[in-house]
C-alpha cells in the first residue's frame, strides 16, 4: 500500500510537470502542440541512453545509441535539454501560418511518425521492445530500497517546486501578456512588434524542457521505456487535464492534472475486476477521458478554474 | 512647409491580389509631421496599398522607403519596431486580455519580454513596467475609458474596440501611423475628438497616413491627399486643388 | 524487377483503398470545413462490423455494403448532433478537432472493450491470382480495385449529373449563396455526411480485406495516408483525393519494397507534413487553409 502511495506521488509529480509545460504552450501561448508527448519521450530516452552502459561493453541484449553511464543529475539535465531541443524541432514544423486545426493535425502526424520511426529502427532506441534495466540512481544506491524510493519522491517534489517557480515567470508579467496576445491574434501581435517566431520557439523550448524533465524522472523511477508508453493518446490525456482544469491557469491545470491523471486514470484500477476481459479497466479510463473532454469543450471550455483576470496597481 | 525629407516614399508599388493587379504601380510620398490622406473610389487599391506598406502583405514589385530606409518586404513586427505602425480595418483587440493589458502589451522594448528578462524576474523589469503602466492609464483617461480598464477586451462595444486599437497603436510611439478608416462606425462627436487628437499628435512630430472615405475628415485634417483609382495614383496635392481636377471627379463617378 | 512489379501491384490495390477513404474524408471537409479525425475510428468500426457479419456467413460484399450503411448513419448523426452544433456556437476549429480526436479515442476503446485487443482477420482469401499487364494481383485486390472504381464513378455521376449532386457542389462552394437559391443546406450536409460515411465504412472493410490481420489501431494509423492523399489532391476536392490516393499508395509500397517495410507509413506521414508545410491547399485545391468553419 505504501508503495502504491509512492507510485501515485511520482506519477502526480511527473504529470504536473508535463501538464504545466503543455499549458504554457497551449493554454497561454496558443500553440496547438499535439506532439507534446514526444518531448516527454525525448527526455526519457535521453536519460536512458545517458545512464545505460555502452551496448557493446555490457554484453547487452539491447541495441541503442549512446550508452554513456553518466550519473543521475547529469542524465536528468540531459533529459531536460533533449526535451527542449525536440520541442524546438517540433516548433519548427509548426511555424507556417496554418489554421490551428491544420496545425493540430500536423502535430498529431509528427507524434505518430516519431513513434513509427523509433519502433521501426530497432538499433536506434530499442525499437518496439524499448529499453530496460537502468542502474539505480547512484547517490542513494547504498540506502535501504524503501528510503531510496522516498528520497526519489523528494527529488520529484523539489523538481516540481522549482519547476513551478520557473513556470510562473513565463506565464505572468510582460512575457505572459505578450504570449496571450499572440494566442488571441497572431497577426495583431506581430503588428505591435512582437516577434512571433521567436516567442513560439521559446515556449516550445521551455515547454519541451518541462516535458523532458517529466519523462526523465518517470523513466528513472520505472526503470524502462518503450513506444507503448508514449502513444499519441497520452498527449490527449494531458490536454484533457489542461482543458478540464482551466486553460492558461496554472492552479487550474494542477487541479485538472490531479483529477484526470490520478483520480480518473489511476482510479479505474480500483474498479472490480471485470470478468470477461483483463485490461478493460484501462479502456474504460480512456473512454471516460474522451467523453469528459468532449463534455468540457461542449459545456465549459474555459475549464473549472478559468484564467484569472490580472490585477494591476496604480489606478486613480 | 517643412523641407525635411518625407517620412514615407512609395515607388511603383505592385501587388497582385486574388488574380487582379490591386495595386498597379503606385507612387506617392507622405510628408513628415503631417497627416496624409489616401482616398479614392472602392476597389482603388487603397487598403491593399496600406496593407503592403504595413507589412501585412508582401509586395510583388516596387519599393517602400521609410524614414530614409528601404523597408520593402519587411515583416510586420520589424516595421513596428522601426516605428511604422498600422491599425486594422476591422478593430482587432486581444479579446482574452483586459483593456489595460491591451495597451500594456503594445509598449515597445519591454525588458520583461526577453528571455533574460524573464529569468531575471521582476527586479529587472519592474520599474519599466511601472512607467508603462502610468503611460497606459494616462491614455485611458485621455480617451475616457478608465472605467473599462479591467474589462476583458472581447466584451467591449465596436466603437470602444476601435478606440482601444488606436490607443494601442499610440502606445507604440510610432513615427508613422497607418490607419485604415479610423472613423468608421464612430459617432460624429467621437470622430471630432479623434481628429483633434490626430492634429495634436502631428503637432508633436508624429506622421499619419490614413485611408478614409469621409471627405469631411479628409478636408479638416489632411494637409496632403493622394488619390488612387484602379491601383494607380491619379493625383497628389491639397484637397482644395484636387476637388476641381477633372480626373479626380471622374474617378469618383466612374471608378 | 520482380520486386518492382509486385510493389506496383500492391501500390494499385493499396492506392484504391486509400483513395476510397480519402474521398469520403475530403467530401466531409469540403462540405463542413472540418478535419474529422474520428473518420479513422469509424473505419475501424466498419471493419469490425464487417467481420461480425462475415463470421456469420454473410457474403463479404454484402457485409461491406451493410457496414458502409451503418457507418454512414453513424456519421450523419455524429455531425448533426455533435459537430454542427459546436460549430454553430462558435467553437474554434482547434477545439472541434480535439472533439473529433476524443470521439475517435472513445470509439476505439469501446471497440476494444467489446472485441478485445487481439488481431482479427477476415480469413483465408482465395488463392486465385490474375495476371494483368504484367502485374500479379489477388482476387480480392482486383475486386477492391473494381469496387473502388465503381464507387468513384458513381460519385462522379452523382455530383455532375444529378440535382442532388449540383446542390452538394453549390453548398460546398458557398453555403450562404446556396441557401439564398433555396437549397436546404442542412439537409444537403446530412446527405453528404451519409454518403461519405458509407465510403468510410466501405473503406474500413476494404482495408481489412486487403491486410492479413488487423486490430483496433487500424483506423488511426490508416487515417494518416488518407489525410495525406486528401491534402495532396487538394482538401475538399474529391477528384484530387482519388489521384492523391493512388500517389500515396504507390509511393508507400515502393518505399516499403526497396527499403524497410516498416517505413511504409512513414512515407505517407512525410507526404502529409511536407504538403502542410509547403502547400496546404494541395496540388489542385482551392480551399483556403484559413477559411472559417461552417456548420
Amino acid at each position: 500500500m505504501e508503495y502504491y502511495a509512492i507510485v501515485l506521488l511520482v506519477y502526480l509529480g511527473t504529470d504536473l510537470l508535463a501538464a504545466w509545460g503543455l499549458n504554457l504552450e497551449f493554454g497561454v501561448a496558443g500553440v496547438a502542440n499535439l506532439a507534446f508527448i514526444v518531448t516527454i519521450a525525448a527526455g526519457a530516452y535521453a536519460y536512458v541512453v545517458f545512464t545505460l552502459p555502452s551496448p557493446a561493453a555490457g554484453g547487452s541484449f539491447q541495441q541503442y545509441v549512446g550508452g554513456l553511464s553518466l550519473p543521475f543529475p547529469v542524465a536528468l539535465a540531459g533529459g531536460v535539454l533533449a526535451g527542449a531541443v525536440v520541442g524546438v524541432l517540433i516548433g519548427i514544423t509548426g511555424l507556417k501560418r496554418l489554421r490551428q486545426d491544420y496545425q493540430a493535425v500536423a502535430m498529431l502526424v509528427v507524434s505518430l511518425m516519431a513513434a513509427t520511426i523509433v519502433t521501426a529502427d530497432t538499433g536506434f532506441l530499442g525499437g518496439n521492445a524499448g529499453l530496460v534495466l537502468l542502474p539505480n540512481f547512484a547517490p542513494f544506491s547504498d540506502q535501504d530500497p524503501e528510503i531510496q524510493r522516498w528520497l526519489f519522491v523528494a527529488i520529484v517534489a523539489v523538481c516540481c517546486v522549482g519547476g513551478y517557480l520557473v513556470l510562473r515567470r513565463f506565464t505572468n508579467g510582460p512575457i505572459g501578456r505578450a504570449l496571450r496576445a499572440m494566442r488571441d491574434d497572431e497577426n495583431a501581435a506581430a503588428a505591435i512588434g512582437k516577434d512571433i517566431v521567436a516567442m513560439r520557439l521559446m515556449v516550445q523550448a521551455v515547454g519541451g524542457g518541462f516535458g523532458g524533465l517529466s519523462g526523465a524522472l518517470l523513466v528513472a523511477f520505472i526503470g524502462g521505456w518503450s513506444p507503448g508508453a508514449w502513444a499519441y493518446v497520452e498527449t490527449l490525456a494531458l490536454l484533457t487535464a489542461v482543458i478540464v482544469g482551466g486553460m492558461g491557469n496554472n492552479r487550474g491545470v494542477t487541479l485538472g492534472t490531479f483529477l484526470i491523471a490520478i483520480v480518473l486514470l489511476q482510479g479505474v484500477q480500483f474498479l472490480p475486476q471485470m470478468a470477461f476481459r483483463i485490461g478493460l479497466r484501462e479502456d474504460l479510463g480512456w473512454i471516460v477521458l474522451g467523453v469528459v473532454t468532449i463534455a468540457f469543450i461542449w459545456l465549459r471550455p474555459q475549464g473549472m478554474l478559468p484564467e484569472r483576470r490580472p490585477k494591476y496597481g496604480g489606478s486613480s | 512647409m517643412s523641407q525635411a525629407s518625407p517620412i514615407l516614399e512609395v515607388r511603383e508599388l505592385v501587388k497582385h491580389y486574388g488574380g487582379v493587379r490591386a495595386v498597379d504601380g503606385a507612387t506617392f510620398t507622405a510628408a513628415r509631421g503631417a497627416i496624409t490622406g489616401l482616398i479614392g473610389p472602392n476597389g482603388a487599391g487603397k487598403s491593399t496599398a496600406l496593407n503592403v506598406i504595413g507589412g501585412f502583405l508582401s509586395p510583388d514589385g516596387g519599393r517602400v522607403i521609410f524614414d530614409g530606409e528601404d523597408v520593402t518586404g519587411w515583416p510586420m513586427h520589424r516595421l513596428a519596431r522601426r516605428g511604422l505602425v498600422r491599425t486594422f480595418q476591422l478593430a482587432r483587440v486581444f479579446g482574452g486580455l483586459t483593456t489595460l493589458e491591451n495597451l500594456l502589451v503594445a509598449a515597445p522594448g519591454q525588458r520583461g519580454e526577453t528571455l533574460w528578462g524573464v529569468l531575471a524576474g521582476k527586479r529587472y523589469w519592474g520599474r519599466q513596467e511601472g512607467q508603462v503602466l502610468l503611460q497606459a492609464r494616462e491614455m485611458l483617461r485621455a480617451f475616457g475609458m478608465e472605467a473599462k480598464a479591467d474589462e476583458y477586451a472581447r466584451n467591449l462595444s465596436g466603437g470602444q474596440k476601435r478606440a482601444v486599437e488606436t490607443m494601442r497603436a499610440l502606445m507604440m510611439r510610432p513615427k508613422l501611423l497607418l490607419l485604415d478608416e479610423p472613423m468608421a462606425g464612430l459617432s460624429p462627436s467621437l470622430s471630432r475628438q479623434l481628429e483633434d487628437l490626430f492634429l495634436k499628435l502631428t503637432g508633436e512630430g508624429m506622421s499619419l497616413l490614413l485611408v478614409e472615405h469621409g471627405l469631411d475628415t479628409v478636408d479638416r485634417i489632411c494637409s496632403n491627399v493622394v488619390v488612387m483609382a484602379q491601383g494607380k495614383v491619379l493625383s497628389e496635392g491639397r484637397m482644395t486643388e484636387l476637388r476641381s481636377r477633372k480626373e479626380v471627379q471622374d474617378a469618383y463617378v466612374i471608378g | 524487377m520482380q520486386l518492382l512489379i509486385e510493389a506496383i501491384g500492391f501500390g494499385i490495390a493499396s492506392g484504391a483503398v486509400i483513395a476510397l477513404g480519402a474521398v469520403g474524408f475530403s467530401v466531409q471537409f469540403g462540405m463542413s470545413n472540418i478535419l474529422n479525425i474520428t473518420y479513422g475510428s469509424l473505419m475501424t468500426l466498419g471493419a469490425y462490423l464487417g467481420l461480425v457479419l462475415i463470421d456469420r456467413g454473410v457474403n463479404a460484399w454484402i457485409a461491406l455494403a451493410a457496414a458502409g450503411v451503418v457507418i454512414g448513419v453513424v456519421s450523419v448523426g455524429f455531425h448533426r448532433w455533435l459537430l454542427a452544433p459546436l460549430v454553430r456556437r462558435g467553437t474554434r476549429a482547434f477545439a472541434v478537432v480535439i472533439v473529433t480526436v476524443s470521439a475517435g479515442v472513445v470509439l476505439q476503446y469501446v471497440i476494444v472493450a467489446f472485441a478485445g485487443p487481439d488481431a482479427k482477420s477476415y480469413g483465408e482469401q482465395s488463392g486465385q491470382t490474375f495476371h494483368l499487364a504484367g502485374l500479379i494481383l489477388t482476387a480480392s485486390q482486383v475486386a477492391i480495385i473494381v469496387l473502388t472504381t465503381a464507387l468513384m464513378l458513381a460519385l462522379h455521376l452523382l455530383l455532375t449529373r444529378s440535382t442532388l449532386g449540383r446542390a452538394m457542389r453549390a453548398t460546398a462552394s458557398n453555403r450562404i449563396l446556396a441557401q439564398s437559391c433555396g437549397i436546404n443546406t442542412d439537409r444537403i450536409s446530412d446527405v453528404a455526411w451519409l454518403l461519405s460515411g458509407v465510403l468510410c465504412g466501405a473503406a474500413g472493410v476494404a482495408l481489412a480485406i486487403t491486410t492479413v490481420s488487423f486490430d483496433f489501431s487500424l483506423g488511426p494509423v490508416f487515417l494518416i495516408p488518407m489525410i495525406a492523399a486528401a491534402v495532396l489532391g487538394g482538401i475538399g476536392q474529391p477528384y484530387g483525393a482519388m489521384l492523391g490516393g493512388m500517389v500515396v499508395g504507390m509511393a508507400s509500397e515502393l518505399a516499403a519494397a526497396f527499403s524497410n517495410p516498416a517505413y511504409r507509413e512513414v512515407v505517407a506521414f512525410a507526404i502529409l507534413i511536407l504538403m502542410l508545410l509547403i502547400r496546404p491547399t494541395g496540388l489542385f485545391g482551392t480551399a483556403s487553409a484559413t477559411r472559417r468553419l461552417t456548420a
